[in-house]
């Protein structure tokens, strides 16, 4: 391999902690890899399962979906619908040979620009580790 | 004089800070504690400075104030920011214990050397613990092992609780055995004076003595027992259902299976054990096993339940001496005395010795009994 | 066919700095359904607003992409730019290469290659735009106050005097609240009810409050600006139409008992008003300890043995027949457009704290109950007396943080008060007897208001002696208590004997709170008290449109607070009746009802409320949403089991569309 493998990761992010935290970043000029491409929801709750299979599918090496903390959600409790829904998705994902480690679910507040870019940073590294995906997955 | 803020044992200080924890930093230094201890009734123990002193990273490593505690838990149930006071203390000693820097009082030196070697504190040959127990035959394998401490086993006084306590079971005919293989020292008292490492050891011990024997439950005589089976030994792979014996006896009592057969006719106040009381939150079963058995009128003291307080023999203090005037079993010993009770009863190997030992100190007119003699003598 | 047009911002050099704008104009211009592409300096500047305004008309575009900043920073002005063209406004997309790319990259290849797939996933998105049209509502131009203590009155009384119906409904048999039981107020020692009675008064004469007392709140259906709510009248089995306010009936009502109003520490009659200047003064039957009501209860179960004595002395003696034993509880339902919650606190009950006896100690008292001891219509007319043996006190002990600041009892937060009122109490005892000593064991004095610290310096000036440490214990010793601590700045042990001991006790959420929240679909914190907005920002709103908050229901505080607050919840409701209509956001859900299998689970997940169901007219029963409710969340979406719930602006094709625009 002569050029380095660069990642390809899906992010969904709450319109109201995530992706507001993402602008922070901006605005704090805290940088990280470019490999995330941002898809804003209103809230993680809204992420349907599907919208992750497909980006598997799509061939997509990392899906993230970032929210706000528990107990914070914009609409009192979305997130925790989004929890409960992805800790049952990601068995699902490697019963589909999609390692769980490409699927990341993080909390991430308006404020906490620095953490958004160390999320994106270490999921990229970790991608970068894993390497591409493996053939052979039913997506 | 200046006092410096960074102590020549800055490593031991954050040794502190770290077994303090958060609870360390969010005290707010409001006296509740000092007030509390039971100590200040009879000298000056501020336990409020020497947490501010481990805040600021000045503790003293050299004062005897660092063995003063009794880990009673007074303080700690009633700090409003749940600050883990005796898990400070027990940290200040570790340090003195583990790394040998500071001061550490003598008597409480040849006692854990002699846990180290004899496995008991008194030094006695570990082939002797069963000798309370008389020409009495044991099971090899037995489900329900009674523990009765060094103390009831060893100490000439204290041995009448783990004799009565026997007799009693057999009585009731319930089946049980004794470590085949003579079990060492809970650890309890070892571990209050920092000593992780010994505790360590004896546990090891304890546990494969037990299993080896197939004990399912183990019932104690001393709450110190109890608390360091129940709450200690399953960090370390220790898993058994552990009883007090008030906790056992109330048990049968409440199925019929205890029959009292005499009418004692006597007024008894009851002090809590703290180890049984507060720090396990057993406060009914040794009252519901003195008011069941017949004649006896049972009187509370001033301070009682949650607010009792210690004879002075936690946290290592039993094998510490004090001189006359600041015992602490003084201190409850009035309030004994105060209620007109013919007998203060306790569920403790160490309230036994400390009571008994003011009572003959004083000429107090009391008598101190187990729960479990009174419970012997009624069948 | 979709004519999407892009427009693609330099930022100054904030983008083009980085990101390498002609290489994107000309991607930009080869996307599907893209037929224009065209970068500007700023695209926000007046210009830069007119070009994509001219360029709208010029090129008939029908969707538009600008590729700019953060959302967060100006979408609205690009849907009002987008407007002034004619277009719907909710035709324009926003693609983030500002705060999400040209300023977290330093690489200029990495940078461009990212904002030209931005900008694709934003094409791709925008294509599904629709044209969305917020809605307008009526306004039920009336509201409801909850509560009827100073918070309560205050925010009543505002509305009122804007010129807005308002009901306020208490649920005691008097409005007044704690304040009511206060003597004097500080840091200026008025008499608490002077100040507070007139505010009553006006409340009960102003022609725009209907006060609804002896009322609870039952239910509320609706949302903001057009709520249902059902309040209940308990019964009070006396006919206030008639009553005149006479008092014959409680002056000879032979029926005595311990007066919640004055802590226990007095009696009242069974048929009574809580206290002299109660608003309104008609009085209610306490029917748990009315003999003639056991009487009735007993003839009615038709119980066996003695009866109990038939009383009705009231309703012999009532001069206009006002009582009327056949009333019961009557539900009434009305409709709001905004709801206040100024249900206030109960005081802490610290039977807890066995070191300091309460309870135990005839002598150990709580700060409420001085006030009632002070109060000159109080049960003891104003005298300070010990309850063990009626003597005037002389040393007097006061223990701060009984109930706050406190892990142990579950109440780490403090409460605010209670450091001035015992500097209050300090000083009025000693006018009220210059021979008392006053001795206040603390932790921290806050006094953190206009005047407060130089009232606490007043307190100090009277004599009080401040002693810095937490009480340990009270013990009795001949008729006096001896109260022992550390004082903490000694470092020893001390014992103050005392006649008296006065318990500051903090502030407790109200009896009832998390129900009456729940009911409002607003939430409460750990302490039970419920939660505002926006802790800075939004501190008398909810997140429930529409429903309001103040005073002690959102934590401690005190009077002047109080009535802030009350004035600000006031404020906001005026803001919100004023208005004609109400204007919904329309990114909001939508369910499919073809689609719809009725199974509601969408119900269940909707944290607001906003869905309802329908039977259709061949029987079937599927989900609605009521749009102004909708918070636009689309919990529901993801929920839905069917694809009939979907989400105005984040449609489930728009989001898949993002996502396979990246392997286009």
């Amino acid at each position: 391999m002569g050029v380095e493998f660069e990642p390809r990761i899906v992010g969904f992010l709450c319109n109201w902690c995530s992706y507001a935290g993402a602008d922070m970043a901006g605005t704090s000029r805290i940088s990280y890899p470019p490999n995330l491409r941002v898809i804003r929801v209103p809230c993680s709750g809204r992420v349907d399962p599907i919208l992750i299979v497909k980006s598997f599918q799509m061939g997509a090496d990392g899906v993230l979906v970032a929210g706000c903390h528990p107990g914070d959600c914009h609409y009192a409790e979305g997130n925790y619908y989004a929890r409960r829904r992805f800790a049952m998705l990601r068995p699902f994902l490697e019963y589909l040979g999609i390692e769980g480690d490409r699927f990341r679910v993080e909390w991430v507040s308006a404020s906490e620009g620095r953490k958004f870019s160390e999320v994106v940073s270490s999921f990229t590294n970790q991608l970068t580790e894993l390497g591409p995906r493996a053939t052979g997955a039913a997506v | 004089m200046v006092n410096e803020v960074l102590s020549p044992y800055r490593e031991a200080v954050d040794a502190v800070i770290e077994a303090g924890g958060e609870a360390l930093r969010q005290c707010y230094q409001c006296g509740l504690c000092t007030g509390t201890c039971p100590w200040n009734y009879l000298k000056k123990f501020s336990s409020r400075s020497l947490i501010h002193q481990a805040q600021l990273g000045t503790a003293d490593f050299e004062s005897e104030e660092t063995w003063t505690c009794v880990t009673c838990r007074a303080c700690v149930a009633r700090c409003p920011r749940e600050v883990a006071i005796i898990d400070i203390m027990k940290a200040l000693r570790s340090i003195i214990a583990e790394m040998g820097a500071g001061y550490m009082p003598e008597s409480l030196r040849v006692t854990l050397k002699n846990i180290a070697g004899a496995g008991n504190p008194l030094g006695e040959p570990a082939e002797n613990r069963h000798q309370w127990a008389g020409d009495r035959k044991y099971p090899e394998q037995s489900e329900l092992l009674y523990v009765p401490c060094c103390v009831s086993a060893y100490d000439p006084v204290a041995r009448r609780i783990a004799q009565a306590t026997a007799a009693v079971l057999d009585q009731v005919g319930v089946p049980f055995g004794v470590a085949n293989e003579p079990e060492r020292c809970c650890g309890e008292s070892v571990r209050k004076a920092g000593n992780e490492s010994l505790f360590a050891a004896l546990a090891q011990h304890n546990i494969e003595t037990f299993s080896r024997q197939g004990a399912g439950r183990l019932l104690t005589s001393s709450p110190h027992c109890y608390h360091t089976f129940l709450n200690e030994y399953p960090d370390l792979g220790g898993r058994f259902d552990v009883l007090h014996y008030t906790q056992y006896l109330a048990g049968l009592l409440r199925e019929g299976k205890l029959k009292f057969g005499k009418e004692l006719n006597i007024k008894v106040t009851y002090h809590d054990p703290c180890y049984l009381g507060r720090h396990n939150g057993v406060y009914d079963d040794p009252r519901e096993l003195l008011r069941g058995i017949p004649g006896i009128e049972l009187v509370e003291m001033d301070d009682y339940g949650p607010d009792s307080i210690c004879c002075g023999g936690g946290g290592g203090r039993i094998w510490q001496e004090n001189v006359k005037g600041e015992r602490l079993s003084d201190l409850r010993l009035d309030q004994a005395l105060a209620t007109g009770a013919d007998v203060l009863a306790v569920a403790c190997p160490y309230c036994l010795l400390n009571f008994e030992d003011g009572v003959l100190t004083t000429s107090a007119s009391i008598q101190v009994k187990d729960i479990t003699e009174l419970v012997r003598e009624a069948l | 066919m979709a004519r999407i047009g892009v427009f693609i911002c330099h930022c100054g050099t904030n983008i083009a700095g980085t990101v390498d704008i002609p290489t994107v104009v000309e991607a930009a211009q080869n996307m599907p359904m893209v037929v224009y592409a065209v970068d500007s300096k700023y695209n926000c500047s007046e210009p830069g607003q007119a070009a994509i305004r001219d360029a709208i008309l010029e090129n008939r575009l029908n969707r538009v992409v600008v590729a700019a900043c953060s959302p967060w920073m100006h979408e609205k002005t690009f849907r009002k730019a987008v407007a002034s063209a004619g277009l719907n406004p909710y035709l324009a997309e926003m693609a983030n290469i500002r705060e999400h790319n040209s300023w977290v990259h330093n690489d200029k290849q990495a940078a461009t290659d990212k904002a030209i797939e931005i900008i694709k996933m934003a094409v791709a998105k925008v294509s599904r735009h629709e044209e969305l049209f917020p809605k307008a509502l009526p306004i039920t131009k009336r509201a409801l106050v909850v509560g009827g203590g100073i918070a309560g009155i205050q925010t009543a009384l505002d509305i009122a005097n804007a010129g807005h119906p308002v009901v306020l409904a208490e649920r005691e048999p008097s409005i007044g609240g704690r304040m009511s039981q206060l003597d004097k107020t500080f840091p200026t020692l008025d008499c608490s009810s002077c100040i507070l009675t007139p505010k009553m008064v006006d409340v009960m004469q102003h022609p725009n409050i209907k006060l609804m007392t002896y009322t609870e709140l039952e239910q509320v259906e609706g949302f903001v600006g057009n709520f249902k709510v059902t309040l209940r009248q308990k019964a009070r089995k006396v006919d206030h139409a008639k009553c005149t306010a006479c008092g014959l009936c409680w002056q000879k009502c032979p029926e005595k008992v311990d007066s919640e109003f004055d802590l226990n520490l007095g009696k009242r009659t069974a048929i009574y008003i809580p206290f002299p200047q109660a608003v309104p003064p008609r009085p209610v039957i306490d029917t748990a300890n009315c003999r003639y009501q056991k009487y009735l209860d007993f003839t009615a179960e038709g119980r066996e043995g003695k009866a109990p004595p038939k009383c009705g002395i009231c309703e012999k003696i009532c001069p206009v027949g006002a009582i009327d034993w056949e009333e019961t509880d009557e539900l009434i339902t009305e409709e709001f457009g905004a709801i206040v919650a100024a249900t206030g606190y109960k005081p802490f009950e610290p039977g807890g704290y066995t070191e300091l006896g309460k309870g135990k100690f005839a002598d150990v008292i709580t700060g409420l109950e001085l006030e009632r001891m002070m109060s000159p219509a109080g049960p003891f007319n104003g005298e300070v007396k010990r309850p063990s043996n009626g003597e005037h006190p002389k040393e007097v002990v006061f223990i701060t943080c009984v109930g706050s600041r406190d892990k142990q009892r579950g109440r780490t937060y403090c409460s605010k008060v209670c450091c001035m009122y015992i500097a209050k109490h300090a000083i009025m005892l000693k006018s009220h007897d210059p021979e008392v000593n006053c001795y206040v064991f603390n932790m921290d004095v806050r006094t953190v208001s206009k005047d407060y610290e130089e009232f606490y310096e007043q307190a100090q000036l009277s004599g009080a002696t401040y002693i810095r440490g937490k009480v340990s214990k009270i013990r009795q010793e001949g008729d006096q208590l001896i109260v022992r601590g550390e004082d903490t700045l000694l470092g020893e042990i001390i014992e103050v004997p005392a006649d008296m001991v006065v318990l500051a006790v903090g502030m407790e959420h109200s009896e009832g709170a998390a129900e009456l929240a729940q009911k409002l679909h607003i939430s409460y914190d750990v302490n039970g008290f419920f939660v505002e907005a926006h802790p800075k920002l939004r501190p008398v709103e909810t997140r429930s449109d529409g429903i309001f908050l103040a005073g002690a229901c959102l934590g401690p505080r005190d009077i002047p607070e109080t009535v802030s607050q009350g004035s600000g919840a006031a404020a906001k409701v005026c803001g919100l009746l004023s208005q004609d209509f109400l204007t919904t956001d329309p990114l909001v859900s939508v369910i499919d009802k073809v689609k719809c299998a009725g199974c509601l689970l969408c119900q269940d997940i909707c944290p607001f409320s906003a869905i309802d169901s329908e039977t259709l007219r061949d029987g079937r029963t599927v989900s609605v949403v009521n749009e102004s409710i909708c918070k636009g969340c689309g919990l529901c979406v993801a929920a839905c089991r069917f694809g009939a719930a979907n989400l105005h602006g984040f449609t489930q094709e728009q989001l898949l569309a993002e996502v396979l625009a990246l392997w286009e």
